[in-house]
């Protein structure tokens, strides 16, 4: 069932992340902050904690094809997104070893992740020269709001699918080995 | 490591190859963004309907204001109605008399419409796509625009969607050529859109020639003379005139017309004189 369920769900964000506009409400975009919608990768570090084994690396598979995907369609410049979703995913996924994955723990590997990628991604733009905002603007008019907008997403994304990615994880693999 | 190391050197092949101006996307890309299109439209349309329930309530506390204003404008509509109605009439005239087909002038286009799917959550592109391509004629650097006034181009197009590069991306490389009407004179004065000043949050005009008086609140157009754009396509309102920074030429900043945080429904413009044709045609002439 994952099988399916899995790539459908990563679509369907990421379809969403497109629309994400028009649901902030435009006082705030008026005060210049950037709310830069990652849900698609909250979805993906979900994976990475409760759906992966150790040694299965879909996680993984799954955030370079979707930074790819972000790449192509919403922005001129590729490879961006693949590399800094690919290589915090990767972060994670070997941090699973060492922390037991509970709500505060992963929402900590979230904040973490979101503020790496969003980080990594203006670092990479700050030298092509897209993006010229001095750091000290960008911490407050883009992480800050992009971390509350992320966050609040990944509450709701944390009761519907925790459990449901534990549950495909078993069905998954278990059946394999055995 | 090994892994990360061939990253980063994919990474920064990657980043040379989609950089530099590439006239069109490759076959995958343009796959890749027809088919992520198409499904957008199917999430979008229903979304956009719940959203402008909720624009349409919030509207409904002024409709009788508005109504009462309206009303008062239709009348001197009428009369303008009626003297448009004459001067066509004459112009129509006087372009016969001349041998002017309606291919020859510069402010004719023909409209394709479209609709707005997405726009780009990544907000230092100012991104939207549309659900119009390159099967429905809509081509690189056509003009943009909604019932208000222009709010950009088109920087790429597959077969079958288009991304909008919105007014507020622009920059020095994508310039416009502009007119701006001063009421009092018998010309126009002419200038350029340099790009977008996001602390100001406006548009920055340099003008040509620097000794004319204009005043705000006057109304920028699109010359025609840039070679992609139509001319007369509304760009924006000046709201503050001042010199450039080492005081040899004069700017404006120019309000855009249209509200660009929010797109739906677009019109792309292709202009109907074919700018290659022309460069021929003159070149014959002189």
């Amino acid at each position: 069932m994952s099988r399916i369920y899995i790539p459908l769900l990563l679509l369907f964000l990421f379809v969403m992340e497109g629309i994400a506009y028009d649901f902030i409400p435009s006082a705030m975009l008026d005060k210049g902050w950037l709310f830069i919608a990652h849900w698609a990768f909250i979805f993906i570090v979900l994976m990475a904690l409760f759906y992966d084994l150790e040694y299965t690396y879909y996680s993984i598979l799954a955030a370079v094809i979707i930074g790819l995907m972000t790449d192509v369609i919403y922005t001129d410049i590729i490879g961006v997104y693949m590399f800094a979703y690919g290589l915090v995913v990767y972060l994670i996924h070997g941090m699973r070893k060492v922390l037991h994955a509970n709500f505060f723990v992963t929402l900590l590997l979230v904040i973490l992740g979101v503020t790496l990628v969003d980080g990594g991604i203006s670092f990479v733009y700050y030298f092509i020269g897209i993006n010229n905002m001095l750091i000290s603007d960008y911490l407050l008019q883009r992480l800050l709001p992009t971390l509350v907008l992320n966050v609040i997403v990944f509450c709701i994304l944390y009761l519907i699918f925790k459990n449901r990615l534990s549950k495909w994880s078993v069905q998954r693999f278990d059946t394999k080995s055995s | 490591m090994f892994t990360i190391l061939i990253g980063i050197i994919i990474l920064v092949g990657l980043i040379g190859f989609s950089i530099r101006d590439r006239q069109s996307l490759t076959a995958p890309e343009q796959f890749a963004k027809d088919a992520i299109s198409w499904m957008q439209q199917i999430i979008h349309t229903p979304v956009e309907y719940v959203s402008s329930i909720i624009t349409n309530l919030d509207d409904m506390k002024n409709v009788y204001k508005e109504n009462q204003r309206l009303k008062e404008e239709l009348s001197q509509y009428q009369q303008t109605l009626y003297e448009i109605q004459e001067l066509r009439k004459e112009n129509e005239e006087l372009s016969s008399i001349i041998d002017k087909t309606d291919s020859d002038k510069l402010d004719a286009y023909h409209p394709i419409q479209a609709s707005v799917t997405a726009r780009s959550p990544e907000q230092w592109f100012q991104q939207v796509t549309i659900n119009k391509g390159l099967q429905d004629g809509v081509e690189k650097n056509m003009a943009v625009i909604t019932g208000k006034g222009m709010i950009g181009k088109i920087q790429s197009s597959s077969q079958f969607s288009s991304t909008v590069l919105l007014l507020n991306g622009f920059d020095r490389s994508n310039r416009i050529s502009v007119k701006v009407n001063l009421p009092n004179q018998e010309e126009d004065a002419s200038g350029f859109i340099l790009g977008y000043d996001k602390e100001r949050e406006a548009l920055l005009l340099e003008f040509t020639d620097y000794d004319r008086e204009i005043k705000e609140g006057t109304f920028v157009f699109s010359s025609g003379l840039g070679g992609v754009f139509p001319k007369g396509l509304e760009i924006g309102e000046i709201k503050e005139v001042t010199m450039d920074q080492y005081g040899l030429s004069q700017v404006a900043y120019v309000e855009t017309s249209a509200d660009l945080s929010n797109v739906h429904h677009v019109i792309v413009v292709d202009r109907m004189m074919d700018t290659s044709t022309q460069g021929v045609t003159g070149e014959e002439e002189e």
